[in-house]
């Protein structure tokens, strides 16, 4: 069995740099998304649900 | 003993010792480990089966003084390396790692490392293997991250896009695939997919850059998690199909000849029967696994190989589906069986060093090596001598339609081939227990075992 390859090597603040940006990007990107939602939302209300009636 | 491949983290090391072996934790680690265990984030991914278990030894067997503990993780029967795998097993290996980093962060640890080597083939799947892999979470991005990105998404981006099994590009570079490179293999077109765009061309434009040295950017749980959910969506949508043409032949043949699978079937199970004590075997040019699993259902630990990574790849989906344990799917060309490579050329062992099994299958296969690749039987007897101690072998005459057919398009200069040579030739390394025609095909089966 082998085994441990670790990342011992610089991952690089490039690579640190990237993830920063990354997340910015796809942060707005969920932003929007969201906003998106919550306007459809709006539009489309779940209908109520039906009084339930206990039986007679 | 060091073993040869763990020498790259100071967290801990693998060694051998009375032919056991173990893993030293150091106590440098201590901490993470500890926090490991107590978390409960061991038992967690143990009790899912995700992560090997391992007994944790009293006392230090090295007796060094940088040592914390000492681990004796279950054993892997068989070692396969990335440029083995299938792309499905690439992928669903990368999938877990990811699965592995996001659960961690439950326990307040991350994964440091993020490389194929850390998953093997365990009980009929893929498992990791580095309990040191998991370390304290300190709200920093992953320091992993360009390792995922060039050791399991760039492969799968390239075998995806390019419609081929591109596992010798992993072989080449086996600490992954230089960001650069994958970005320019790439086609153009993936530029304007956003996260291919993001992990790969971005990364390797932003990564390339020289820069100063920066103080390590905060980045929270929350920003770590969309990261690890976009390269997860991403892997997801990620396939190779098999070509058409490759599975119909297959399947074709198969129905064609169901009498002679069957015979063929019952003469090598008769022969199984009578030999006690297996424990491990290999298929070798396994196909789909159907005399493969004569052995496994045997509950006999079996390694099936085969050149054609779509069928290993139709192998590995139908283990995955009956979730069988005793079969093992790899990918591996018998006229160059897998190097040694890494650093002092021992980081990563050669195929025939890892395979030494009890029995060894070598169905329908002589013709594609000795014509198909024009290597001389007593160079095929040295290979299979060298893989296992027993031998069900089938000599396929030059008579058979299927060698007709490989040589319309080469000439004949196989003048040696025949059965009085192969057997003379196989006598040099085995001894022939049994001979038996298959029904009426002229094709026959051997079983010999290793002169001792």
């Amino acid at each position: 069995m082998i085994v441990s390859h670790f990342l011992y090597v610089d991952p690089g603040s490039g690579s640190y740099l990237v993830q920063v940006i990354i997340a910015a990007v796809l942060g707005i990107g969920m932003f929007f998304k969201n906003i998106k939602l919550y306007i459809k939302s709006l539009f489309h209300r779940s209908p109520k649900k039906p009084k339930n009636n206990p039986p007679a | 003993m060091h073993h040869p491949s763990s020498y790259r983290d100071p967290s801990g090391y693998m060694f051998e010792k009375d032919g056991v072996l173990y893993r030293q934790v150091n106590l440098s680690f201590r901490d993470s480990f500890d926090h490991f265990i107590s978390s409960g984030c061991y038992d967690h991914f143990v009790g899912q089966g995700l992560l090997i278990p391992h007994e944790t030894i009293p006392g230090l067997l090295t007796g060094d003084a940088r040592g914390y503990a000492t681990l004796k993780p279950q054993l892997i029967p068989f070692i396969t390396y990335p440029w083995e795998w299938t792309f499905g097993m690439l992928k669903d290996a990368a999938l877990l790692t990811l699965q592995l980093a996001r659960e961690a962060l439950h326990y307040e640890m991350m994964l440091k490392d993020a490389t194929p080597y850390n998953v093997q083939w365990y009980r009929g799947r893929l498992i990791f293997i580095d309990t040191l892999s998991f370390e304290r979470y300190s709200e920093t991005p992953w320091i992993a991250y360009r390792q995922f990105c060039e050791q399991f998404l760039g492969p799968l981006l390239l075998m995806h896009y390019q419609k081929l099994p591109l596992q010798p590009l992993q072989l080449s570079w086996p600490d992954g695939i230089p960001l650069a490179v994958i970005s320019r293999l790439l086609p153009k077109r993936t530029k304007f997919s956003l996260h291919t765009y993001l992990h790969i061309h971005l990364h390797a434009r932003v990564s390339g850059r020289k820069g100063k040295k920066q103080a390590t950017p905060h980045f929270s749980k929350q920003k770590l998690l969309t990261l690890l959910s976009s390269l997860e969506s991403l892997v997801n949508k990620l396939r190779l199909d098999p070509q058409k043409s490759t599975w119909s032949e297959y399947y074709e043949e198969a129905s064609g000849r169901a009498n002679y699978l069957e015979d063929k079937k019952a003469i090598i199970a008769g022969w199984l029967d009578k030999i006690p004590g297996l424990k491990t075997g290999a298929d070798l040019g396994a196909n789909e696994g159907a005399f493969a699993r004569l052995l496994s259902k045997r509950e006999i630990e079996t390694l099936a190989v085969d050149f054609d990574p779509f069928c290993i790849d139709a192998l590995y989906k139908a283990i995955k589906k009956d979730n069988e344990k005793k079969l093992q799917p790899g990918i591996l060309d018998l006229s160059n069986p897998s190097p040694a490579i890494g650093v002092n050329n021992e980081e990563r062992m050669p195929f025939l060093q890892r395979v030494n099994v009890d029995i060894v299958l070598a169905l329908a296969l002589v013709h594609h090596l000795a014509i198909g690749k024009n290597i001389p039987f007593e160079k095929i007897a040295d290979l299979f001598h060298r893989l296992g101690r027993i031998l069900v072998i089938e000599f396929v005459p030059k008579t058979d339609e299927k060698v007709q057919l490989m040589l319309e398009t080469k000439p004949d200069i196989y003048t040696d081939y025949t059965e009085d040579n192969f057997v003379s030739s196989f006598s040099t390394y085995f001894s022939i227990a049994e001979r038996q025609e298959v029904e009426d095909t002229g094709r026959v089966l051997f079983l010999m075992k290793t002169k001792s």
